[in-house]
C-alpha cells in the first residue's frame, strides 16, 4: 500500500517535471559552432541548403559588430552592408544587453531559428534588406 | 549652358533618388506575441527579432517572421508548437503582404499617431489567408511605430489540436505587433 503510494508521487513528480521544465538557457554553456556575423550571413549567400543544415537547432556563439539594438534584441553587420546577423534575447538574459554599444564588437550565444534571402522577385520588398540571419533565445557572452 | 543643366539634372537625379529611398522604413527587430487563454495554463511567447518593411508612399507593408524564433518559458510547450502544431520545420516562415489601406490618412512628415486598416494575404504553416487588422502608426522625429492587435483562428491555417486537449486550447488566437521601423537607406 504504502509502496503504491510512493509509486503514486514520484510518478506524479517526474510527470511535473516533465511539464514545467524551462527551455534550457542557450546563452550558457560551450557553443556547438562559432562564427563570426560576416562568416554566418555569407554560408547563406552560398548554399542557403547546406547552411539550413548545417546550423538548424545548433547552439551559435557569433562575433561581430553592433549596427543597432533595442531593448531585447541585437543587429550585427559589416557597416554599410544590409545583409546582417538579428540576435533575439531571452527574457532571462535581456539584462546583458545594457552593456552593449552601437559600433561596438559583441560576441553573443544564442540558437539558430532561420534565415531571409532575397526571392529576386522584384515584388519582395524584404530584397532591399539583404540576407538576413536569426538567431534567438540569446544572450550576451561574458567577456572574459 | 550644357554644363548648367547638366547640375541641374545631376542634382534632379540625386534628390529623386535620395526622395526614393526615403519612402521606405524598415526593421529586423520588430516584436509578435502571441497569447492564448487556456483552462490549463495561458500559451503565449514572443518573437524579438521580426523583418518588416513600409512603402510610405504606397502603403505597401511586409512582414516575416521565423516560427521557431518564438520563444517560450517552458520546454514542453515550445517542442509542441514547433512539432505538433506549426510544424516549423516544414514551414519554417510565416509571412504577411499587404498594404495600408487608408495611408493617405497618415502624414508621415507630422509627428503623430495614426489610426489604421492593415489588409493583406498572411502565411503561417504553409495556408494562405486574406486578413484585415486595425492597427496605428506612430510618427515620431522620422522614425516611426507601428502597433497592431488581431485574432486569427487556429483552424484557418489548418493548425489541428489534438483531441485530447482541444477542449484546453482557445482555436482563437491574440497576436500583438510592435514595430519601430527607421529610414531605409539605399
Amino acid at each position: 500500500m504504502f509502496g503504491i503510494l510512493i509509486l503514486i508521487v514520484a510518478a506524479g513528480s517526474v510527470g511535473y517535471y516533465m511539464y514545467s521544465k524551462k527551455v534550457q538557457n542557450y546563452a550558457e554553456g560551450e557553443p556547438d559552432i562559432s562564427i563570426s556575423a560576416k562568416e554566418l550571413v555569407e554560408a547563406f549567400d552560398k548554399d542557403t541548403a547546406s547552411a539550413v543544415k548545417r546550423f538548424m537547432d545548433k547552439k551559435i556563439r557569433v562575433t561581430g559588430t553592433i549596427k543597432s539594438l533595442d531593448s531585447s534584441a541585437v543587429v550585427l553587420s559589416e557597416e554599410g552592408i544590409a545583409s546582417s546577423v538579428v540576435v533575439g534575447l531571452d527574457e532571462r538574459n535581456k539584462k546583458s544587453i545594457t552593456q552593449l554599444k552601437v559600433g561596438e564588437a559583441a560576441t553573443l550565444q544564442g540558437k539558430f531559428s532561420g534565415y531571409d534571402k532575397s526571392s529576386g522577385d522584384p515584388q519582395d520588398m524584404l530584397a532591399s534588406l539583404g540576407t538576413t540571419v536569426n538567431i534567438d533565445y540569446a544572450g550576451v557572452v561574458s567577456k572574459k | 549652358m550644357f554644363k548648367k543643366n547638366l547640375v541641374a539634372f545631376a542634382t534632379l537625379v540625386l534628390f529623386t533618388t535620395s526622395a526614393n529611398a526615403q519612402n521606405r522604413y524598415f526593421t529586423k527587430t520588430g516584436t509578435i506575441q502571441f497569447y492564448s487563454k487556456a483552462s490549463l495554463e495561458d500559451i503565449e511567447a514572443k518573437n524579438k527579432t521580426v523583418t518588416a518593411v513600409l512603402d510610405s508612399k504606397t502603403g505597401a507593408l511586409q512582414f516575416s517572421v521565423q516560427m521557431k524564433g518564438f520563444e517560450f518559458e517552458k520546454a514542453l510547450m515550445q517542442e509542441h508548437f514547433n512539432e505538433n502544431y506549426v510544424e516549423s520545420g516544414k514551414f519554417p516562415k510565416a509571412e504577411f503582404k499587404g498594404s495600408v489601406v487608408n495611408n493617405s490618412a497618415v502624414n508621415y512628415a507630422m509627428d503623430g499617431t495614426y489610426n489604421v486598416t492593415v489588409k493583406g494575404k498572411m502565411t503561417i504553416h504553409g495556408v494562405t489567408k486574406d486578413v484585415e487588422a486595425p492597427g496605428t502608426i506612430k510618427v515620431d522625429g522620422g522614425k516611426l511605430e507601428g502597433k497592431s492587435t488581431f485574432n486569427i483562428q487556429l483552424s484557418d491555417y489548418k493548425i489541428s489540436i489534438p483531441s485530447v486537449v482541444k477542449d484546453k486550447i482557445s482555436n482563437s488566437i491574440k497576436i500583438t505587433v510592435d514595430t519601430k521601423l527607421e529610414p531605409l537607406k539605399s
